[in-house]
């Protein structure tokens, strides 16, 4: 498989499974332990939130987006156990402090970048169409926006990253999702 | 075909499809939204509403149908999602238009082309839910705020109707048509995605404009576009349908007609040149150039003619990299031409080849140009392009859909549905475990089963992996903080969960036996209290087999 060859990140699927489950039970009981008698969207955000986290903490820091949702996880103060339960002793603390001054620059080069952008555009659209490449380069500058602000922390990305990064939130997705869905159809055929 | 009569029938359907389409608002509001909404919109709507975009397709499906109904005297206007089906109709037609009326001059047919563009990219914008064209998607946003031009474009297209058989050269010509096609086709080839463009986006334009000679030129230059492609396709080894093989085929005789050898020259020697590469190369070589060559879908033309450009990308990598070479003498020696070899493949691709008649001097015109800036500059671009082209692959692999793709916007659409979709997936299967379990830790239990079914599906091979460490260190501090938690509500489900895995191990083989070991190691976690002897391999308290099952059954799971 390609991928594995080139990406070490990127581990055996089932292993992830195994670490994200745990991972997940861990944060679930840390939540059921502060709040009782949750409504059913506290427990659905309950849910997702110790499912992300749980996704976040098996890259151990490794990737960019498991960072950023880590450091945007424990900036509230209400989840913030759920978040140390799950990291446990890991090293994603010290990542995620190493990330705000970071953020500030990227925050202040993005908005450079969009005002930038704005000219630009205001510009183009005044020769429309004008070269093919110049289209294509619009075109693909769009969807890698869009890509920014699906991926977690996407915006402080060069192009490169970012792909690399997608790749890895894609298989982290792909892996939540057959966790949670084998989980609710297994609570489904339960409850029957 | 009698091209008149078609004509006419053409008007007649056109009116009745143009209101029929344009009732459907979703479309309409689709095909001329703003630019940047338009690519916005269909990523919203199509993760979103998953009926809406079905609706919505098929809506835009039945009006291309009627379009291409229009043209072929096709009766069916079948609403399946199916765009294959309304692609082949169109190619039928466009390349029966084609050979009627060809030609015009070429600032016309660029501006025509940018119609189409944006039509086309409206129209695959709406169709996005995996039904229209990937390519085409790739195309879209690009311009649908141009669309507006409606009337400007019905006059040009009344215009280069009138060009009837003229010169076909002209038209695919590198000006203006081609260079748009290639920014929406990475590695498309010249001539022929261009006049896929035009062709798509004359239906499309021609939908929101309904007018006649839009459609005849959107058939023309599709048809062209089909000529053209086959010329190469022929060349290639064969993959695609026959039906896009047939539609190519169909116009690339007309292509070959009309542009005699110069254009299809360059690309039989650049196709020839490139042939091994592609895997989209549609079965060009499927035979004749009929008319009734309506099974090619405007999605698959344009893979082959994509297939096309990108051999011929490759055939035209020395020309052009001879040319960067004299542009650029860079230090790095061997390594830039290597890297020049592949950007130039990546770049062709991506801004598309604008030359349709000599490609390979378009090539080289555009890399003298770029050649013109620094040249670390380029070099560095050109890495940095290469680096993540290899990455686009990588994603190619893991999107589901994606291996036809070529071309970077088309891709990152597809990357960018994918993660919208996951992660709409994880929201919804939250709310849904948080409905059915009225507690947070009932999951637990599920978990233990879903596990059993995990491992059951997983193949028989056991064994212990490296992760067996990993697994164990995790294990252990989840241990103290689960099974206080855990042991309550496990044990009342305690005699549940035996029985019920007791009921899934009893049909398991022998082989099975780690995956009761897991489930045992899984529920011995949780409730250290609860002993479950399944047969073989009684899991016990002793860590080590805790630690091996989960690795074991990370194995079945593989």
């Amino acid at each position: 498989m390609p991928l594995s060859s080139l990406k070490p990140k990127m581990r055996p699927h089932s292993s992830l499974k195994q670490e994200f489950l745990k991972k997940w039970i861990m944060g679930l009981q840390r939540c059921s332990f502060s709040k009782k008698n949750m409504s059913i969207l506290e427990r659905k955000k309950a849910i997702k939130f110790s499912a992300d986290i749980a996704m976040a903490s098996a890259r151990n820091g490794t990737t960019c987006w498991s960072r950023s949702l880590i450091s945007n996880a424990s900036k509230e103060g209400s989840d913030i156990h759920v978040v140390e339960q799950i990291l446990g002793s890991e090293s994603d603390r010290p990542a995620v402090e190493n990330k705000v001054p970071t953020r500030r620059a990227s925050v202040c080069k993005k908005i450079v970048k969009r005002s930038c952008r704005i000219r630009r555009r205001r510009r183009r659209r005044k020769c429309v169409a004008s070269a093919p490449s110049s289209i294509a380069k619009h075109l693909v500058r769009k969807r890698r926006e869009v890509l920014k602000s699906l991926i977690p922390g996407g915006e402080f990305m060069n192009e490169i990253c970012l792909i690399e990064e997608t790749l890895d939130y894609i298989t982290s997705l792909r892996v939540q999702v057959d966790v949670m869905r084998s989980l609710a159809s297994a609570s489904v055929r339960a409850s029957e | 075909m009698d091209v008149g009569e078609k004509d006419k029938f053409e008007l007649e359907k056109r009116n009745e499809n143009g209101i029929n389409y344009q009732g459907s608002g979703m479309s309409a509001a689709w095909q001329f939204a703003g630019g940047g909404n338009l690519t916005s919109t269909p990523m919203s709507l199509v993760p979103s509403d998953n009926p809406l975009v079905i609706g919505s397709s098929s809506g835009s499906a039945s009006m291309v149908d009627s379009f291409c109904s229009n043209l072929w005297e096709h009766p069916s206007n079948s609403q399946s999602l199916g765009f294959c089906d309304i692609n082949v109709q169109n190619g039928a037609s466009s390349s029966n238009a084609m050979g009627i009326t060809k030609g015009g001059p070429a600032s016309m047919s660029s501006s025509i082309d940018r119609q189409f563009d944006m039509a086309w990219n409206a129209a695959s914008s709406m169709l996005k839910g995996g039904m229209f064209l990937p390519n085409a998607t790739g195309i879209l946003p690009q311009s649908p705020s141009q669309l507006p031009a409606d009337s400007a474009f019905i006059e040009r297209a009344a215009k280069f109707s009138s060009f009837n058989g003229g010169s076909f050269s002209e038209m695919v010509n590198p000006f203006g048509i081609p260079e748009s096609m290639a920014v929406y086709n990475r590695g498309v080839g010249l001539m022929q995605g261009t006049q896929n463009v035009f062709a798509i986006g004359g239906l499309k334009s021609v939908s929101g404009v309904e007018s006649q000679k839009s459609k005849l030129i959107a058939t023309e230059t599709s048809g062209d576009a089909c000529l053209k492609t086959e010329n190469r396709a022929t060349q290639e080894s064969p993959h695609k349908n026959e039906r896009r093989s047939e539609s190519l085929v169909w116009s690339n005789e007309e292509a070959r007609q009309e542009n005699g050898g110069s254009g299809n020259e360059s690309n039989e020697a650049e196709s020839s040149d490139g042939v091994g590469g592609q895997d989209e190369p549609s079965a060009l070589h499927s035979t004749g150039c009929e008319p009734s060559a309506k099974g090619v879908s405007s999605k698959k033309r344009r893979r082959s003619i994509q297939d096309v450009e990108t051999d011929q990308a490759k055939g035209s990598q020395s020309p052009v990299d001879a040319a960067k070479d004299g542009a650029e003498n860079q230090q790095k020696g061997d390594r830039d031409q290597s890297t020049v070899m592949n950007k130039t493949t990546t770049k062709h691709g991506k801004q598309g080849s604008q030359a349709s008649d000599p490609p390979k001097e378009e090539y080289i015109h555009v890399r003298a140009r770029r050649g013109q800036a620094t040249n670390s500059h380029s070099l560095a671009e050109r890495v940095r392009r290469e680096k993540i082209s290899e990455r686009m692959k990588f994603l190619q692999d893991l999107v589901p859909g994606c291996s036809k793709v070529t071309g970077k916007a088309v891709m990152l659409d597809e990357i960018i549905n994918y993660v919208q979709s996951l992660q709409r997936q994880v929201e919804f299967l939250s709310m849904k475990l948080a409905t059915v379990n009225p507690r947070l830790d009932c999951n637990i239990e599920g978990l233990l089963e879903k596990d059993i079914f995990k491992s059951r599906a997983g193949p028989s091979a056991l064994g212990f992996s490296p992760d067996l460490s990993v697994c164990y260190t995790l294990l252990h501090p989840s241990q103290p903080g689960l099974v206080p938690g855990g042991l309550p509500v496990m044990g009342n489900n305690a005699d549940f969960m035996r029985r019920t895995l007791g009921s899934h191990f009893t049909p398991m083989a022998g082989g099975f036996k780690e995956p009761n070991q897991l489930s045992n190691a899984w529920e011995d976690e949780l409730h250290s209290a609860v002993q479950m002897n399944y047969g073989a391999g009684a899991p016990s308290n002793s860590q080590e087999v805790n630690g091996s099952q989960p690795s074991g059954h990370a194995e079945v799971e593989l």
